[in-house]
């Protein structure tokens, strides 16, 4: 037993360090560690920095082009790029339907659609939940059905994830009504520019288009766009979610806002406040025990042992902690939060901020936006389940 | 980065782990919480296996083991509910092998590792509550010799050890001594501790005593470290045992003609449960692993680490009795022992709100595990 890395983990992560430093834009970062607004801009211009590297898909093996990282050294990747202000990669395309296409799509497949994910060029969407299918995602409802050498798509996805910049999507698609639910789902690459594709933002309550509804009329998609076999969509579902278990607890970005939380403690004057200092020391205790979980989880996998009894904590956990960490930043600034002025979630915003400091602008809107965590990716009651099958049987 | 154990520690908790499924099973452990709380043959078992002598040097008569070896036995003896104080032989072990002069080691070590001597933190004191630097003990130098008073408190099976590790006042500054129980000005009064275990107030006037460092509140800090890692380990296997019987309970008992594990709402109890077992086991570990750094460093993990696993025995001990319901708060079934141990565990070497406050007041600017 061993907390230290490796040298040669510690060298890889200094490289990570040195490489991120020299490459990420300091108008990103910026925004980053100041929670402001990102343009799509800003997440396109850094995955194709990271794309260029090779490390968009950071997770990949070497057969497909990716850097081939054991479950360790992705960790210090992520790690890296968190504390250094980089923004979340938008996973749709990299971390989500490239290993499906990879494991269960065609060579010509793989061809055709890897590259444009690994540059950062093409942006994807996920076409999974529905109106009628939150939690229960195996009852989808939108329809597509063979005719000739085309399906034709109708019914709508919805939650769909910056899906307004999408030019790609994956959707799960009912191509059987017979047998069980899980029996009759495909899994569907669409172009969003497809004719009968309708692309609608939803605001949401800090007042941002973050996800959208996706509608779906008489949509032709070319055979050759279903991965693997027909019906089969489920099993390539099910290991899309088992990816990148790791990463969902989301500890590096929450080292990050830990510090960020005493840095607004402490400019909003509550940082000396034995009440409200405690607060955060609870939460230190918290990130410290979550990385530590974080870090078992990897040492099991680094050395190919079983952890899923805790790796189905760690959504349940970060979650929770993220939500925690933008609820006492918002509690640190107190009234000064409550403002609501969009503009000054914008980078060079230059006004005056009415009673508090610029940085309070975005907090509450923060606090607002994270109440998806413990909702989406399976909410966090439906992860209870999951854990307690695991403990109980 | 490595949480592995290797052979040698899975054969040395497989070793513990026979003894307590064999030798210290409930009934034998009820006779000896009813008979007082502490058995010498019990504890002569646990040195026989060489685990008194885990930190002590192979040149002292030890097994010169390390943290990880420590917490491997402690999370294995607190599965088993174990009365006997293991923990206090650690932290002797430690600290005389770190801190005596060569005679007192001699005399000393080899009996700790035999199990013939059982050498208890004697260190609490009414008004100090957690606090290490607030000690009203007095020690007196008269040439070479030392003379100890003071009142000590809720020691260990201090009515039945053979020495006691005293800090006391020298000069303004806290030292650290050995005080043996059958010296002259020693009294102690034992009694049951709620867990079923065994304590004493010891009161010293003018005993005899050696002088183990004048560095007393660095010593102090360390022994107290080594038991918060060792505590921490011990309520490890206790919450992992107590968590196991839970479940096995909940999957065999019958309500309204289904087993109570097949209720939503209580299955979300234990997926909680579990959480708070698994943080518990991952501050634990990084407890141990950070046993040995630099004090500053050493003294802020093991604040994060208790503090951690306050929450978690406190959590796990109420919900196993809940869920149990009726048979939960009976004397005659196992789960209630285990809530006692850990709610005893939770004021011991400092309890939450205390840490918690250690957390707060040592806090960085920055945040993690390696911060």
């Amino acid at each position: 037993m061993d907390l230290a890395f490796t040298p040669e983990e510690q060298k890889f992560r200094e490289d990570i360090r040195a490489w991120v430093g020299a490459n990420l834009p300091a108008d990103i970062s910026h925004k980053v560690h100041n929670a402001l607004r990102l343009t799509r801009d800003d997440m396109q211009r850094w995955a194709k920095i990271l794309g260029k590297k090779g490390w968009l898909g950071h997770g990949w093996p070497k057969e497909f082009g990716g850097p081939g990282w054991n479950a360790v050294q992705k960790h210090l990747f992520e790690e890296e790029c968190a504390l250094a202000g980089a923004p979340r990669v938008v996973p749709f395309g990299p971390v989500m339907v490239a290993p499906v296409i990879m494991a269960f799509g065609s060579p010509e497949q793989q061809k055709r659609f890897l590259p444009g994910i690994a540059s950062g060029e093409v942006w994807w969407s996920q076409g999974y939940s529905e109106p009628g299918s939150g939690s229960d995602l195996a009852s989808v409802k939108c329809k597509a059905e063979r005719r000739g050498n085309k399906y034709i798509v109708n019914g709508q996805k919805t939650w769909t994830t910056l899906g307004q910049y999408g030019e790609w999507i994956f959707c799960l698609v009912r191509t059987s009504t017979e047998g069980k639910p899980q029996t009759g789902i495909s899994f569907l690459l669409i172009d969003m520019k497809s004719p009968g594709v309708t692309v609608r933002p939803i605001v949401l309550l800090d007042g941002e288009a973050e996800v959208n509804e996706v509608w779906f009329d008489n949509v032709e998609v070319p055979a050759e766009n279903l991965i693997g076999e027909e019906n089969k969509g489920w099993t390539y579902a099910k290991h899309l979610l088992s990816h990148e278990r790791t990463n969902i607890a989301d500890v590096n970005r929450a080292k990050r806002e830990l510090e960020r939380l005493k840095r607004i403690a402490k400019a909003e004057g509550v940082y000396e406040d034995a009440r409200f200092r405690d607060e955060i020391a609870k939460l230190e205790v918290d990130v410290v025990a979550l990385e530590m979980l974080v870090l078992r989880v990897l040492s099991a996998e680094k050395s190919g042992k079983n952890s899923l009894d805790i790796a189905g904590l760690l959504k349940i956990r970060g979650s929770e902690i993220q939500q925690r960490y933008s609820e006492l930043m918002m509690l640190a600034a107190g009234p000064f939060s409550l403002p609501f002025i969009e503009e000054a979630m914008e980078a060079g915003w230059q006004g005056d901020f009415p009673g508090g400091l610029p940085g309070d602008a975005p907090l509450a809107s923060t606090y607002f936006n994270l109440r998806k965590t413990t909702i989406y990716g399976g909410s966090n009651e439906v992860q209870r389940n999951i854990v307690s099958q695991f403990v109980l049987g | 980065m490595d949480f592995d154990f290797t052979d040698d520690q899975e054969q040395l908790r497989d070793a513990v782990r026979k003894w307590v499924d064999k030798g210290y099973d409930f009934e034998r452990r009820r006779g000896i919480a009813k008979a007082g709380g502490f058995s010498r043959e019990a504890y002569g078992q646990l040195a026989e296996l060489g685990l008194a002598g885990l930190y002590i040097p192979e040149d002292d008569g030890g097994l010169g083991m390390g943290p990880v070896e420590g917490m491997v036995v402690m999370e294995e003896l607190g599965r088993g509910i174990v009365l006997e104080p293991l923990a206090q032989a650690l932290i002797a072990g430690a600290v005389l092998s770190s801190y005596a002069p060569a005679d007192v080691k001699a005399a000393w070590l080899p009996k700790i590792s035999g199990g013939e001597a059982l050498v208890v933190l004697a260190s609490q004191e009414r008004a100090a509550r957690y606090r290490l630097d607030v000690c009203e003990a007095k020690a007196a130098q008269a040439g070479a010799n030392w003379a100890l008073t003071a009142t000590k408190s809720i020691v260990p099976a201090g009515d039945q050890a053979d020495a006691f590790i005293v800090p006391a006042q020298v000069k303004g500054k806290i030292a650290l001594f050995l005080v043996e129980r059958t010296a002259a000005g020693v009294t102690t009064r034992g009694y049951s501790t709620q867990d079923g275990g065994r304590s004493a107030e010891v009161l010293l006037k003018d005993a005899p005593a050696s002088l183990i460092t004048l560095d007393g509140l660095a010593a102090l800090e360390h022994a107290t470290d080594i038991g918060i890692a060792a505590t921490c380990a011990e309520a490890v296997g206790v919450m992992d045992k107590t968590v196991a019987i839970t479940v096995e309970y909940m999957n065999t008992r019958k309500q309204f003609g289904v087993v109570i594990s097949s209720f939503q709402a209580l299955r979300h109890r234990m997926a909680d449960m579990k959480m708070q077992l698994e943080l518990a086991r991952s501050m634990s570990y990084y407890a141990s692993l950070k046993l040995n750094a630099p004090p500053a460093e050493r003294r802020a993990a093991m604040a994060r680490a208790k503090y951690q696993l306050g929450v978690s025995m406190r959590f796990i001990g109420q919900q196993a009795v809940q869920l149990h319901g009726g048979i939960g708060v009976t004397d005659e079934y196992i789960v209630s022992h285990y809530f006692k141990r850990l709610t005893q565990m939770e004021m011991s070497f400092g309890d939450t709100l205390h840490h918690l406050g250690e957390v707060s007041g040592r806090m960085q600017d920055t945040a993690g595990v390696f911060a």
